[in-house]
This record gives structure tokens, C-alpha cells and sequence, in this order.
């Protein structure tokens, strides 16, 4: 459903990405992983375009995305995100910030989108916090809520910017578990992530990104067991 | 020798305090439209600053720079006496007031709008642009709203030197406090009197400004 071809991202003289090419599934969990300063987050944030490649193409569904005349806006209701930072609304409430773009994007009724919303926060454990606003939440809440924000509007697969990077040790369990969950319902999701447990739990296949380059594209079995690249054996024996 | 220096008759011009009085409604009036025209034309210039469009952003930088760089004074009597002989079009007192002072509040409306804006994590546009949310809801639905509790401070601040320098339509004719407490005075030969009074109820009309500013924004910090 996803698909990268020759990716290059440069700012300034930096080049970040040097030429990524790869394609995600319909219903795979990929882990995108490698050293800081990688490129990790930056080819994520190709995908929906929220970096422009400056060379290369981006394809949603076969569709090239960031050449000639393209609705952006609607490809990205297609494709969700997650940020480090939760990046929610602090001037609405925690269903408000759920069910917002439902309601003015997809322009569903304000019944529908309420029942929707509710059970989405049931769904990631913050029934009771639907009238909060952010600023009452804790790091693992705002996440949970952040993610259900995400799914309200039935994307196709959910972009995680680091998701748990920003919490607290103890609550990047309650997030883990709620993604999980999520990948057992057959979305797409591309996780970028330092929590190599959870990838190796959880991941179909992982990409190592090293220095602007797709190092290795495995599954995450073999990747965990015998990474083939020098590099990735020597990332994964640092970190683990 | 005088018993004392100075001489303080109220008596005399009590009779015309509900004359000096009735100013408050204009100077109230002066100051609240012009507020809030400023403030939409304020929004309008601000999103001409940050957009990606040249001539736009152009327009707005030399707008703002202009109003800012010369006294309001001037550019009232500019509009006040310009306008006919340059249209025709024999402008009151009270619209050249309010023209003046919408045009000169949105320049400064939209410079604190702007850093207000900037000042927001960047982080709030990319969710909003990951939801697909078109640009136009974005800026009127999750970038301004917020925006304007940040700058809800210099929004007040702008009001009350709003509120006193519309002490200058005085000078064109329009009826506000300073203006009838100037007439009171030269009918009654008076000017300590009258002018006091036209002073305290600058002041107190501030106060009740800046107080009212502190519990909205106790109000939005609980909220």
C-alpha cells in the first residue's frame, strides 16, 4: 500500500536520505529502526508528505503522491500519525480532539462521530477521560488519546513518529499494550522506535536505517536473530 | 495674601458633569469599534504575514511599518482632511476616527497575532495536517484560537491604549470625555476642573479594562 522509490531528503547541503527504496503491505507492522540522526523520522514523515522528498516518489495505493496536481489533505485521511509529542489540541477536550476531524473532514454527523469517538477512547482505555482536557492528562494518556485521535479517521495504516520516546518509563507499557492491540486488527502501521522488545514482539519486518541508507529490510525473526549487515549487529549489540 | 494657590470650584461646573459623562459612551464607542474592526482586519493581515505568498506578505510588512512608523495623530488628520479633498466624500468626524484607529490597531493587532502564532509548537499544524484538515480550518479552528490565548494579554494592553488615545478624535471634533470636558472648560473659564474629571474617568475606565483582563485570564487558565 505504501511504497518508496529512490527516496532523497536534503536539508540545506544535508542530505538525510540517501536514496530509499522500499514498499510496505497492506495489514504489516514495520519497524523502522537504526542509530539518531539515521533518518528514521524524516522518511517517515515522507510518507504523508509532511517532509517533501527532494528527489524521488512517494506512491498511497499506487498513487504517486508528490508529483503533479494531488489532493494531499485526502491521502492523508488515509494515513494517521502519531507523534513524540502527542501534539494534541490543548484548547479541546479529549473526545473533542478525537472526533474534530471526522466531523469537519469527513463532514460525519455529530451522533455518529460521538459514538465513534466513545468507543475509541474505551478502546485505548480513557472512557472516563472523554471531557479532560490535555493539560489534565498524563504522558501515557495524552498518547492513548493521541492514537485514538488517529484511528477516528479509519485510516488505511497509522505513521508512529517514536511514540513512547517522550513518556515516562512506566507509561510506555500502557501505550505499547494499546499498539499492540491495534496490530492485531489487521491496520498497516509503520512504527519508527527505539524499544527493540516491542519490535521484535511485535514487527512483521523491520528496516535499519543507517546514516541516510535502508541497510537492511528483514523480517524481524531474522533481523532480531542474525542481522545479515555488520552495522545493524553491531547497533543491536549496543542496545540490547 | 491668597488664603491658598490653588482654587477648586466644583460647584460651578457641577451642573455639566453629566455633559462630561455622557463622553464616556463615546469614547467607549470609539474605542470598541475600532477594537473589534482592527481585530478581523488584525486576522486578515496576520495570515497575509505567514503565508507563502510574496506580494502578500509584502503588503502586509509595509502596512504595518507605515502605521508603526508614524504618530496616530497624523494619520488621523491625514484621514480626517485628506479624504475630501481627495474623493470628495465629506467624512465625519466619527468615521474618520474609526478608520483611523481600525487601521492602526490591526497593524499592531497583527504584529503580536504573528508571534503569537510562531510562538505555537509547530507540532499543532502537523496533527492538524495529518488529519488532513484543510488549511483554511486549521488557521480558523486549531492556529487562532490559540493564538489568541497567547497574546489575550497584549490584546488588553492594546485596548487600553486604544482607550486613551482615542482621546485624540478631540482634536477633530469628536464629542468623546476630553473634548466636553475641553468645551466645559472654556464656557466656564475652569480647565483644572473639568480636566480632572475627564482624567479620572480615563483612569477608572482603565482599571475596570485591566481588572477585567485579570479574571479573564484566571478564567482561561483553569479552563
Amino acid at each position: 500500500m505504501i511504497r518508496l522509490e529512490k527516496i532523497h531528503k536534503s536539508f540545506g547541503s544535508h542530505e538525510v536520505l540517501k536514496g530509499i527504496s522500499g514498499e510496505i503491505s497492506q495489514g504489516e507492522v514495520l519497524a523502522i529502526i537504526g542509530p539518531s540522526g539515521s533518518g528514521k523520522s524524516t522518511l517517515l514523515r515522507t510518507i504523508n508528505l509532511l517532509e517533501t522528498p527532494t528527489r524521488g516518489k512517494v506512491y498511497i495505493d499506487r498513487e504517486c503522491i508528490n508529483e503533479g496536481r494531488i489532493n494531499i489533505g485526502k491521502i492523508r485521511t488515509k494515513l494517521g500519525m502519531v507523534f513524540q509529542q502527542f501534539n494534541l489540541f490543548p484548547h479541546m477536550t479529549t473526545l473533542q480532539n478525537v472526533i474534530y476531524a471526522p466531523m469537519k473532514v469527513k463532514n460525519v454527523s455529530r451522533e455518529t462521530v460521538e459514538t465513534l469517538g466513545k468507543s475509541l477512547l474505551k478502546k485505548v482505555g480513557l472512557a472516563d477521560k472523554a471531557n479532560t482536557y490535555p493539560s489534565h492528562l498524563s504522558g501515557g494518556q495524552k498518547q492513548r488519546a493521541a492514537i485514538a485521535r488517529a484511528l477516528a479517521m479509519e485510516p488505511e495504516a497509522i505513521l508512529f513518529d517514536e511514540p513512547t520516546s517522550a513518556l515516562d518509563p512506566e507509561m510506555v507499557k500502557e501505550v505499547l499494550s494499546v499498539m499492540k492491540d491495534l496490530a492485531h486488527t489487521g491496520i498497516t502501521m509503520v512504527i519508527v522506535t527505539h524499544e527493540m522488545g516491542f519490535a521484535r514482539e511485535v514487527a512483521d519486518r523491520v528496516w535499519f536505517l543507517d546514516d541516510g541508507h535502508l541497510v537492511e529490510d528483514s523480517p524481524s525473526k531474522d533481523f532480531f536473530k542474525s542481522p545479515k549487515s555488520k552495522r545493524a549487529k553491531e547497533f543491536l549489540e549496543k542496545v540490547l | 495674601m491668597d488664603r491658598s494657590v490653588i482654587h477648586l470650584d466644583f460647584e460651578r461646573i457641577w451642573p455639566s458633569v453629566p455633559y462630561i459623562l455622557e463622553g464616556v459612551q463615546v469614547t467607549l464607542a470609539y474605542t470598541g469599534v475600532s477594537l473589534a474592526l482592527g481585530f478581523i482586519c488584525g486576522i486578515l493581515l496576520t495570515l497575509c504575514k505567514i503565508s507563502h505568498i510574496q506580494p502578500l506578505k509584502w503588503f502586509a510588512g509595509i502596512y504595518t511599518s507605515i502605521f508603526r512608523g508614524t504618530p496616530l495623530l497624523l494619520q488621523l488628520v491625514l484621514i480626517y482632511h485628506a479624504t475630501p479633498q481627495l474623493t470628495g466624500y465629506d467624512i465625519s468626524a466619527w468615521q474618520a476616527g474609526i478608520l483611523t484607529f481600525t487601521l492602526n490597531s490591526a497593524a499592531y493587532l497583527s504584529e503580536h497575532m504573528r508571534a503569537g502564532i510562531n510562538a505555537l509548537d509547530k507540532g499543532q499544524m502537523e496533527a492538524a495536517l495529518s488529519l488532513g484538515i484543510p488549511y483554511p480550518l486549521i488557521m480558523k479552528d486549531i492556529i487562532v484560537p490559540q493564538a489568541i490565548r497567547n497574546i489575550l494579554p497584549s490584546l488588553v494592553n492594546e485596548a487600553i491604549d486604544l482607550l486613551k488615545e482615542s482621546a485624540l478624535i478631540s482634536t477633530i471634533g469628536g464629542a468623546d470625555i476630553l473634548r466636553r470636558a475641553n468645551i466645559v472648560a472654556s464656557e466656564k473659564y475652569l480647565y483644572f476642573e473639568p480636566l480632572l474629571i475627564a482624567g479620572a474617568l480615563y483612569y477608572i475606565l482603565v482599571m475596570i479594562l485591566t481588572s477585567a483582563a485579570h479574571l479573564l485570564e484566571k478564567k482561561l487558565k483553569t479552563s
